[in-house]
């Protein structure tokens, strides 16, 4: 949304219902000011859709991740949590002026952006994991047909305390400032109807020099990803629809897999690079297939059915062996890198905070997570938490809120 | 509780920034108004430029149109002064600037809907001036209350300390018997006598500087000592506390509890004489469970006993004390008072449902689930209290 697309004066107000902060809304902004010329830039994801955008938007450079249960009371309250939640997101990935509400409160923004926030610099993605449809809120025979608690994979040493929760909210933005802002703004608002479970902060690395960007391994990480751009293949694997045998608000949404992984750091760069690069099928300076020479190059299995060029249990292997059969198979990664500070005995702790998108978990993520198992890789990474969750339909339009079809 | 600092109160240091400023405000006051410099904005509202000054108060504007805009407050007079944009017939306030120094142009934005306004201008040491009132026809405004003075927080705050003087004797009593028990070695009597003393005083909300020094000696922390829990300077509840609670011997507690004694009394006399500011009343009712959110759910003030969640409920009581004088002046004020008195409701059966006879959960003994309850029944509350604060700070109206 462009503010610059507005009437002189205010396009909307008081979005907010039913929220304690009662009158805090959204203004856009108006006409710019004279000498202000520099148009908006284009939006990371536009907010109103059938899907919401910032599935398939390219990662931005940093974003936070939380999971979040809920403590309201009952389903009407479930409700207003996440008609807030939506009022919030709107306003935040809309920008404009926080609505000032005079002696009767605090100020209604935090202010660490400015007086205006930014158009089109955020974006958010809402999931609901399988524990929102217990029996608190009625939802049980709701629950979208391939939601399960995610298990905990072979070579996992899960902790609780970091795993699950009814809700996931991520917020995308290229300034740590901007999804610091949305994450103070709707926790303010949502207090009293959900906390976070557990947080996780990520980052994009900038390509270097050239290409996917890099995780912490140094290997470029999300080459093969099918084309966003391309609705069929996004119909055929990211979005649920039709014929699935899905409930019908489900449509539109997406299976969500979110895993926290440590990576070893220390250990893996004590580790030759040709046997780096045969654990994950590619050369780490390029990015290309082992066999290839630049980074998009298709590797050539069936020319190297021994596994002598590409090992077979190289990642890239087993996760695509780019078969008729496992096409479908294939899922949007869409992970950042992490980076937390030391362990007790002084290593690094960081890694990749891993998300990918798919229309159906078992067909998806668990057959390859399962083909993944015991790969040379697993020796320098531990998955420590994560969970599955369902990224809601998008919101429609103005009157339209995340989760209307599940709750209404 | 744990005293963290000082009040919040602005600093009225006008005084020694009125002769600064002198110099420019020479120079502003004799500019021509043309030549007035508007602060860059690019915000994309529509600004209005307003003159403060008891002579010319609200000036600057004969229309107005609705919607969100901001008025740029410049100060013509040679003295600090409050601005209030009101109805000027309600004299309900939708916006305020506080302490516009002479020569000094702040924003004030808002949001104008159908009704009539005028800018009163409340200079620091002389009356208020009301300017010329503008109509606005359509529209909805922002959110505006009457101002709370400090005149109609006189009562409510004599009426408040007379509480707290009752509650002061009550905290003597009872902690002349967790003396008692302690100076006949009596440490199970002394366990059980502690609870209801260390209540009884935070039911009284000594939330952030309210009882001053006296505070620090009978409910600080070991935070900022040197030696720690072991350190001299630690006394009061909780270097009781932490003895009966770490197995030190009732003769090494004679001591402390005998200096705490002595601190509750010290504080029940000199309340007598001291008058509480009616300013901080407001406060209160927000800062009492701030302090609960920061020092008792995060098990700060645990040493030992385990009762934060029972130190909560007394909070909890605290603050509905605070709010009982408040209410007449909040109900035509704040119109999430029955969301906020149902959240009380709401977070007084949350915290009951640790109680177990005279015994308490222990926060590291609650569940996840119980654990993200309280917190968020909590930090809602403190939403909403900061409103009151806000709306029961003292303005000046005449």
């Amino acid at each position: 949304m462009n503010g610059t697309e507005r009437g002189e004066g205010v396009g909307r107000r008081g979005f907010l219902r039913g929220a304690a902060l009662a009158g805090a809304g959204l203004a856009t902004g108006g006409a710019a000011a004279p000498g202000t010329t520099t148009a908006a830039p284009a939006a990371v994801a536009p907010f109103h859709g059938a899907h919401q955008a910032s599935v398939l938007a390219p990662p931005r450079r940093t974003c936070v991740f939380v999971s979040l249960d809920v403590t309201t009371e009952n389903r009407a309250e479930l409700t207003d949590l996440l008609r807030t939640l939506t009022d919030r997101a709107r306003f935040l990935t809309s920008g404009g002026t926080p609505s000032p509400i005079g002696i009767t409160g605090p100020p209604a923004d935090s202010g660490i952006l400015g007086e205006q926030l930014p158009s089109g610099q955020l974006a958010v993605t809402v999931g609901v994991g399988t524990a929102l449809f217990d029996d608190r809120f009625g939802l049980a025979a709701r629950r979208p047909r391939r939601l399960t608690t995610m298990p905990a994979f072979p070579d996992d040493d899960l902790q609780s305390d970091w795993c699950h929760g009814d809700l996931s909210l991520q917020l995308h933005a290229d300034d740590p400032d901007t999804a610091l802002h949305a994450l103070r703004d709707i926790a303010r608002h949502t207090r009293g109807g959900m906390q976070v479970r557990w947080r996780l902060d990520g980052f994009t690395s900038p390509p270097r020099p050239s290409g996917t960007p890099r995780n912490l391994m140094g290997f470029k990480d999300g080459t093969a990803n099918p084309d966003t751009t391309s609705g069929r293949e996004m119909d055929r694997l990211v979005w649920v629809g039709k014929g699935m045998g899905e409930p019908d608000w489900a449509l539109g949404g997406s299976y969500q897999v979110v895993r926290l992984i440590r990576m070893l750091v220390e250990f893996w760069d004590r580790v030759s690079l040709g046997e780096q690069e045969r654990m994950f099928g590619r050369a780490r300076s390029s990015g290309a297939p082992l066999d290839g020479v630049s980074e998009h190059d298709t590797p050539n299995y069936a020319d190297d059915p021994k596994g002598d060029v590409i090992p077979l249990d190289a990642h890239i292997r087993r996760a695509n062996p780019r078969t008729a059969v496992t096409a479908d198979q294939r899922l949007l990664r869409r992970a950042y890198n992490y980076d937390r500070g030391m362990d007790a005995n002084g290593n690094l702790d960081m890694g990749l905070l891993f998300c990918c998108y798919q229309q159906d978990l078992a067909r998806q993520f668990e057959t390859v997570q399962h083909r993944l198992a015991g790969e040379p890789l697993t020796d320098y990474i531990t998955p420590f938490g994560g969970g599955y969750f369902f990224a809601l339909p998008g919101v429609r339009d103005a009157t339209d809120w995340y989760g209307r079809a599940l709750l209404g | 509780m744990q005293l963290a600092g000082l009040g919040r109160r602005p600093l009225r240091l006008w005084g020694a920034l009125i002769a600064l400023l002198a110099l420019t405000t020479v120079g502003a006051v004799l500019l021509p108004r043309a030549s007035h410099r508007s602060p860059a904005t690019g915000d994309g509202l529509r600004h209005t430029t307003i003159e403060v000054s008891p002579s010319r108060c609200g000036h600057g504007w004969q229309s107005a149109t609705a919607g969100l805009q901001v008025f740029d407050l410049r100060n013509t007079s040679d003295g600090p002064t409050e601005v209030y944009l009101e109805d000027p017939a309600s004299q309900v306030v939708y916006g305020e600037v506080e302490g516009i120094g002479p020569g000094v142009t702040r924003p004030l934005t808002v949001r104008l809907g159908e009704g009539t306004y005028a800018f009163k201008c409340v200079p620091d040491d002389a009356d208020a001036v009301t300017g010329p009132s503008v109509h606005v026809a359509s529209g909805r405004r922002g959110p505006g209350a009457a101002p709370v003075t400090e005149h109609d927080l006189i009562p409510p705050a004599i009426d408040y300390q007379k509480w707290v003087a009752g509650g002061l004797s009550e905290v003597v009593r009872l902690t002349s018997r967790l003396q008692r028990a302690i100076d006949h070695g009596d440490l199970a009597g002394a366990r059980w006598a502690w609870l209801p003393a260390h209540l009884e005083y935070e039911r009284l909300g000594a939330a952030y500087d309210a009882f001053g020094d006296a505070d620090a000696q009978i409910n600080g922390t070991d935070a900022g000592l040197p030696g720690g829990v072991h350190d001299k300077g630690f006394a009061g509840f909780h270097r009781v506390e932490y003895g009966l609670w770490h197995g030190q011997s009732a003769v090494s507690l004679r001591g402390p509890v005998s200096a705490l004694l002595k601190s509750v009394t010290g504080l029940r006399d000199s309340w007598a004489q001291t008058r509480m500011d009616p300013a901080q009343l407001g406060l209160r009712a927000h800062e009492i469970l701030e302090n609960t959110v920061q020092f008792e759910l995060t098990g700060r003030t645990d040493y030992g006993s385990g009762s934060n969640l029972a130190t909560a409920r007394a909070n909890l009581d605290g603050t509905r004390e605070v709010l009982s004088r408040l209410r007449p002046l909040l109900t035509t004020r704040y119109a999430g008072l029955p969301g906020l008195d149902r959240e009380l409701d709401r977070a007084q059966r949350t915290l009951d449902g640790f109680r177990h006879g005279d015994g308490w959960t222990r926060l590291d003994q609650l569940t996840r689930a119980q654990r993200e309850q309280t917190d968020s029944v909590l930090g809602d509350l403190v939403e909403r209290l900061a409103s009151v604060a806000t709306l029961c700070d003292p303005r000046r109206t005449a």
